[in-house]
């Protein structure tokens, strides 16, 4: 019997980014600062998720 | 005897005693002697002087020395002070030769991956021939500038980090950007200076010359392209094929049903008839008397029954708007296509391009904006994120902001493409300071951003001239906040004098660029003057100065590290305390008041931005470190955070963090973003995405987005959030899987899924949303 072709060997995902307003769709195009601070992000927490907020 | 002399770079050449004498000989005129043989005669004193030390082969370095000892100690103390001086000038060209030569050597045989300069900007690929090439002329440009065109202040206070003089290697070019109306560009048809191109007669090539109106000036200007009313000005391309379309359905219906045997000619003709007539014409919304005047002549003139007339009229305007439809999104679908492709600045990048739209309530600009989000929706060809142009929805209460608003169906469409895509961007026009004269019928009463955030408003040059069009950004350059606020030890009082002090130093420097650029001439910018797209630039002779029409522009001053340089005064930054916030404010407040009292000054636009930061946010921090050494959350990261930003690594709720940071939104009139980091796929809630939008327009923020992960998968096809495996198909990062398996997943074969096969097809897929839209 034959055995299936493989495919995406190598193939990376890509991972899109915003920097300083533009999109960029790969990590290795980033200098070492925004990866760093791209790195650093920390998600904004939003509150209930019914579209109200909590206020802190 | 000295025969020979080592040179600096290590070769041994013919000693020549005439050479020494030159040197000296220099060295005295510039003091005012004028006497070669007394240089002769010290220059014998030098070689003795060095031959008496036993040395034959001495090296460049070993005979200034001695030129600087004989000098001194024969009485010229004069010479031999501009012989020093002469000396450490020499060596400072030469040290900035070898660092270029360095950083040649690095374009040249370093991969970006580990050359930080080939990564400096990140749309632009450094590996490909032209990206290194035009690093090459970039990096070249940039030390010129440094050592010949700039001030020395101004050059030493960039070379150490004080402040950053953006787009350096520009310098004596060109200007940053410009908000193109291309209306008036297509008006009669415009030369991209390769050739003349016709006024555009359909959607399609409406579509087509506006991406080569961003491409042609994207080679005049060092900055990015935008073009501000973009369906505003797409809208009559859309009356044309509308128009056309009708025509042509018309005949087909009177064909089949009237018998009409020219029937195409006659449905010209009879258009033509009552255009004249009525001054009427078939119109997208088909809200107008057109059909009822042409019934009256297809019945009474041409005696065709009443009722297969009004059969045919119907069909006409049904098909005409299904196939208007369809081919407004093709032109939309090939313009994003195209701004991902067409190359510009030597084939290195494609343009830096922004359209902002939303706010036209007309039928014809609706059709152009709901089919601009469609095909951003759709993404390129394999469904890849699009890069370009960055969208911006302008939002606006009463016309799209509330659900009785006209196109509020379109801003919810947009919110939901944003949380797919990542664009639109959000500008509000109903911002305190973005608010006033707009008017929704004038698209030059609209405020209008550039991608990555310039703005451009007031006018002090010319008050009668407050537009969007035609205007832009000359030059911007940014101070380190954190430097100063480290040298002051907490000491406010030391940290606002020595801040005015920097912002009097980039007036100055902003001022003998504006110099530089405006003594340029219109053949200089054969597109953005040449065919006048600045304005007033089409008042202007080809071998004219741009000086006066560029007084439309602003000078900018920016800055960087607002947390950083809050955190070295008071130890807390905006996002901790309210002391900080209040502090912020207050310097960023004074910041843009001497922009205001500069520009009453001067008759011209000084202001004041948040600046885009991506080269610059390590260089700082980088000096700053080696400087000051490690200072916690001041120096102790790879980068200084943007402009007002509350840290991107500080935990914050979205609605404190726009709390805090819309009111720098007012005080940095040359542009700002703000972003919030959303978790999870904000498709899955849109809710929420809505009401953080909604938060940043309550809390008068000008421009503002919403972050969040947008990774595909290239072999499954899956757009979305990927961790470690894509949820999809299961496969780790650059892991291979099998096609049978692949082709299960995707339910069809994998060869047969190129997707710009059948673009009529593609059209038709995507009609789902377009239901619900109205139009
Ligand atoms: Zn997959």
């Amino acid at each position: 019997m034959m055995e299936s072709k493989m495919v995406g060997e190598g193939v990376k995902f890509e991972r899109i980014r915003r920097i300083t307003g533009y999109l960029v769709g790969t990590l290795d195009r980033f200098n070492d600062a925004k990866y760093a601070e791209v790195n650093d992000r920390v998600k904004h927490s939003i509150g209930t998720g019914n579209g109200e907020f909590e206020e802190v | 005897m000295i025969e020979t002399i080592i040179k600096r770079d290590g070769r041994a050449v013919p000693f020549s005693i005439d050479k020494i004498a030159n040197a000296i000989f220099q060295a005295a005129k510039a003091t005012g002697g004028n006497d070669y043989e007394e240089a002769l005669a010290l220059s014998q004193k030098v070689v003795d002087y060095i031959e008496s030390t036993g040395n034959t082969r001495p090296t460049v370095e070993e005979i200034q020395d001695a030129v600087e000892k004989i000098l001194i100690e024969s009485g010229h103390a004069r010479t031999a002070k501009k012989f020093i001086l002469y000396r450490s000038e020499r060596s400072r060209v030469r040290e900035m030769n070898t660092r270029l030569m360095k950083i040649y050597e690095g374009l040249t045989f370093k991969d970006a991956k580990e050359n930080d300069i080939k990564r400096e900007n990140a749309n632009i690929d450094g590996d490909t021939s032209m990206g290194t090439m035009l690093k090459y002329g970039s990096e070249g440009a940039k030390q010129f500038n440094e050592l010949y065109v700039l001030k020395p202040e101004h050059s030493k206070a960039h070379a150490e980090g004080d402040i950053h003089i953006h787009d350096l290697d520009f310098l004596t070019l060109t200007t940053t950007c410009c908000q193109i109306d291309i209306n008036k560009l297509f008006k009669g048809g415009f030369s991209t200076g390769h050739g003349f191109l016709r006024e555009p007669n359909d959607i399609s090539s409406y579509a087509a010359l506006a991406a080569i109106a961003i491409q042609s000036n994207q080679n005049d200007q060092h900055g990015g392209q935008s073009i501000p009313a973009f369906d505003t000005f797409l809208a009559p391309g859309v009356k044309k094929t509308y128009r056309r379309f009708y025509v042509s359905n018309l005949s087909k219906g009177l064909e089949l049903l009237c018998g009409f045997e020219d029937a195409f000619e006659a449905s010209k003709n009879l258009c033509l008839e009552v255009e004249g007539t009525y001054g009427l014409t078939p119109v997208f919304a088909n809200d107008n008397d057109y059909q009822a005047k042409e019934a009256d002549l297809l019945i009474n003139k041409y005696k065709l029954p009443e009722a297969n007339v009004r059969k045919a009229q119907s069909f006409a305007v049904k098909k005409a708007v299904k196939e208007t439809d369809k081919q407004t999104y093709q032109a939309m679908e090939a313009f994003v296509h195209n701004l991902n492709t067409m190359h510009s600045r030597a084939g290195a990048q494609v343009p830096f391009s922004s359209i902002t739209l939303g706010d036209d309530p007309s039928p014809e600009a609706r059709l152009v904006c709901k089919n601009f989000l469609l095909a951003t929706d759709a993404g390129l060809g394999n469904g890849e994120t699009a890069i370009f142009p960055v969208s911006i929805f302008r939002v606006k209460e009463g016309v799209n902001y509330n659900p009785a608003d006209p196109n509020y169906d379109l801003f919810k469409l947009a919110m939901k493409v944003s949380a797919k895509r990542l664009f639109p961007n959000f500008c509000f026009a109903d911002a305190t300071f973005n608010a006033p004269g707009y008017d929704v019928n004038d698209y030059n009463s609209k405020v209008a951003y550039m991608g990555c955030r310039t703005r451009v408003k007031a006018n002090v040059y010319d008050p009668t001239r407050q537009v969007t069009c035609g205007r832009g950004n000359l030059s911007f350059t940014s101070i380190n906040l954190p430097r100063i606020a480290i040298k002051a030890h907490g000491n406010t009082d030391i940290f606002f004098e020595e801040l005015d002090r920097k912002i009097d130093l980039v007036f100055d420097q902003l001022y003998d660029r504006f110099l530089i650029q405006g003594r340029r001439r219109v053949y200089n910018y054969p597109f953005l003057m040449g065919q006048g797209l600045w304005l007033d630039s089409d008042k202007l002779k080809p071998d004219d100065e741009v000086m006066e029409v560029l007084k439309h522009g602003t000078l900018t001053v920016g800055f960087i590290g607002l947390a950083e340089a809050l955190k070295a005064l008071i130890g807390s930054h905006h996002g901790e305390t309210q002391e900080a916030r209040n502090l912020g404010l207050e310097i960023v407040g004074h910041m843009r008041s001497r922009c205001d009292q500069k520009s009453q000054e001067e008759g011209m636009n000084y202001t004041l931005i948040a600046t885009p930061a991506e080269g610059l946010s390590g260089r700082f921090v980088r000096m700053d470190r080696e400087r000051y050494g490690v200072i916690p959350g001041v120096t102790d990261r790879a980068y200084y955070t943007n402009s007002f930003h509350v840290p991107v690594y500080f935990p914050i709720s979205a609605f404190e963090k726009i709390k805090i940071e819309g009111p720098y939104h007012n005080l940095t009139n040359a542009g700002h973003i703000s972003y919030i980091e959303m978790d999870g796929n904000p498709l899955d809630n849109l809710d929420a995405f809505e009401s953080v939008i909604r938060c940043m327009k309550d809390n008068n923020m000008g421009y503002a987005s919403i972050n969040h992960p947008v990774d595909r998968d290239p072999v499954c096809g899956y757009t979305g959030i990927i961790g470690d495996v894509c949820p999809r198909c299961g496969r780790h990062d650059g892991e291979a899987i099998s096609e049978e398996v692949l082709m299960k997943i995707k339910g069809y074969s994998t060869s047969v899924c190129s997707c710009d096969e059948n673009p009529l097809e593609e059209a038709d897929k995507v009609a789902h949303p377009v239901d619900i839209v109205e139009i």
